[in-house]
Order: C-alpha cells, then sequence, then structure tokens
C-alpha cells in the first residue's frame, strides 16, 4: 500500500493495514496520532510532560496489540484511544494524589510578556494549571470539547456517558476554570476591569 | 465575599485562553518518536499471506478436452477440420484421379474408385447387404 502522511485514508483503515502487517501503515499511524496523544495527555496530567511521554508510549502500544483483532465500522479509533489516555492518566492522577498533589510544580517564566506569542503560552499555562484542581471528568470533557476540538456525542462515546452529561460537566468545568482563573485577569492580558 | 457573574472570565475570555492552549500543543520529543516507532515495528504482526484456495472443480468441457488428449490434441483436431472444410470448398485440381492412383495401388484413372479401395473387404460388406 503507498502511503503518506497526507493520506486521505482512514485511521481505521490504516489499522486494518497494520494488523495485516503494513510497515507503511505502522509509520503512518506513529506520525498521526504520537502528537495529538502526547498533547492530550500533558493537558489531562497538568502539563507533566515526562509522564505524558510515559501514557502516550503506553496508550499506543496498547493500539499496536489490538489491531490485527480491529474490524472497521465498529469503532473510531481516536474514540478508542481517548478512552484510554483518559484512563491510564486517571490511573497516575489518582496515584499522584497519594503522593502529593502540588508536586508537580509550574513551569516558571519570570519574563514580562512583551510579545502576542508570550501572552499566549502564559494563558496556556495559566489554563493548563487552573485546569489540575478540576476533578478528573470535568477536565476531560472540558479538554476534549475546548482544546481537542471534538464534538459533544464524540466525547460522549469516549467517555461513556450521555451528550447531556456532557454538557453539564463542561459548562460546570468553564464555570470552575473562570472562577479560578478571575484573580489573573491583569496577569492574562485582559486588563484591570 | 462571594465571587459575582461580572468578576469571573466571560466566555470570550475564556475561549481565548482555549485556544493559547491548543496553539501551544507539545511537541513529542525525538526519544519518544524513536520509542514509539521501535514499539510500532516490534509489535507489527507478520504480513498475511494469499489464502490457501480450493482448486476449482473441473467442468464438462475441460473433462471432454482432457479425454481427448488435452489442449495439444484438439488444436490438431481444429486444424484437420478446417483443412477439410477447406478442401470441400475448394475442390483442388492436386486431389484427382491421377494424385490418387498414386496412394492406392491398383487405382485406375479410367475406372475410377471405389469406397473398397479405401476400405478393402466394403464390397463384401455390400453384398451381404443386398443380399440381406
Amino acid at each position: 500500500m503507498a502511503l503518506d502522511l497526507n493520506s486521505d485514508i482512514s485511521d481505521e483503515a490504516l489499522l486494518v493495514a497494520y494488523g495485516n502487517g503494513d510497515r507503511e501503515a505502522a509509520f503512518v499511524l506513529t506520525t498521526r496520532f504520537t502528537p495529538r496523544v502526547l498533547g492530550y495527555a500533558t493537558r489531562i496530567l497538568g502539563g507533566d510532560r515526562a509522564e505524558a511521554e510515559d501514557v502516550t508510549q503506553e496508550a499506543l502500544l496498547r493500539l499496536w496489540k489490538i489491531a490485527p483483532d480491529w474490524r472497521q465500522g465498529e469503532a473510531k479509533v481516536t474514540t478508542w484511544l481517548y478512552r484510554v489516555v483518559s484512563n491510564l492518566c486517571t490511573d497516575r492522577l489518582r496515584k499522584r494524589r497519594n503522593v502529593d498533589i502540588d508536586a508537580i510544580e509550574e513551569p516558571a517564566d519570570t519574563r514580562p510578556a512583551v510579545t502576542q506569542r508570550l501572552i499566549a503560552e502564559d494563558r496556556a499555562r495559566a489554563l493548563i494549571g487552573a485546569m489540575r484542581d478540576l476533578p478528573d471528568r470535568q477536565k476531560q470533557a472540558v479538554t476534549l470539547r475546548h482544546i481537542e476540538g471534538l464534538t459533544n456525542p464524540e466525547i460522549a462515546a469516549i467517555m461513556e456517558i450521555s451528550t447531556e452529561a456532557v454538557e453539564s460537566l463542561t459548562a460546570r468545568g468553564k464555570r470552575a476554570l473562570a472562577k479560578t482563573l478571575a484573580h489573573r485577569r491583569k496577569e492574562l492580558g485582559y486588563g484591570d476591569e | 465575599m462571594a465571587m459575582n457573574e461580572h468578576d469571573m472570565l466571560n466566555d470570550t475570555e475564556l475561549a481565548a485562553l482555549f485556544e493559547a492552549a491548543q496553539e501551544s500543543a507539545p511537541l513529542p520529543s525525538q526519544k519518544l518518536w524513536d520509542q514509539v516507532h521501535q514499539d510500532a515495528l516490534a509489535a507489527l504482526p507478520p504480513p498475511r499471506g494469499v489464502a490457501n484456495v480450493a482448486p476449482a472443480q473441473p467442468g464438462i468441457l475441460a473433462g471432454i478436452i482432457a479425454a481427448i488428449g488435452g489442449w495439444p490434441s484438439l488444436a490438431g483436431l481444429v486444424t484437420a477440420t478446417i483443412a477439410g472444410v477447406w478442401i470441400g470448398f475448394a475442390n483442388p485440381d492436386a486431389l484427382n484421379d491421377s494424385t490418387i492412383a498414386g496412394l492406392l495401388p491398383g487405382f485406375s484413372a479410367t475406372q475410377g474408385y471405389d469406397l473398397d479401395d479405401f476400405a478393402p473387404g466394403f464390397t463384401g460388406l455390400s453384398a451381404i447387404l443386398e443380399e440381406g
């Protein structure tokens, strides 16, 4: 099968090809999924990059193992993958809480936010920091909806809940974030209102 | 003092934060790329070969062809048929009484030839048939 990174071939078809021993499919799948899984895991784990890389490797390893049994049309690969990553992150967050909830330091950056890029970095950092305080399910729903850009039905499939429950989780999560970050309004470049 | 709606970030401000988070997506390290790719190749199943397919049962035509000696015999049969048809239509001069006389001992061009020339003993058979 001749494949390239911009191929229109679906994730599901690629996974079936991988399950049939296609090396090119292995290359395209790793290139497609590694950044996506890493980004999601990093956000859910509150910015812990090292742990997010471990989760990424573990989640993809599980994907390779189920590939030979994958049946096209049964489920979306991304739905399955986000679910696995969510579960792996939840397990790690539970273990972390038993040790020290504040063990992970927010990356320090004392440089003045003189450019738009730096403001954006500060905003992203502040958001990820504030999301650490959200309950796990709210954090997953908010991240999938507002950062990963998935639809409510897709999130419902990943989290195995109803779309109404997704709406409720995201609404409560956003409200909590809006409160938590209110006192940092000026720092985030919104002025002092 | 409880925080009121005005103190909280509004939807537009929150949306800007989400957008900033989207843009600051972490990039995988080279180590992670290597590990993931190595895992993918290590877990790669062996290529699946073509499935064993039962040989098709020979058809009636194939049975007939096999009975007469296979495709080479069929080719000879077709050639002989075409040659016979051609000789019948063309009636070539080379196939006259004198050439037949060379082929059949005892044949006379004046008296022509009979079936008995080609099938010795045929006359006896004719006599039996005539006598009933």
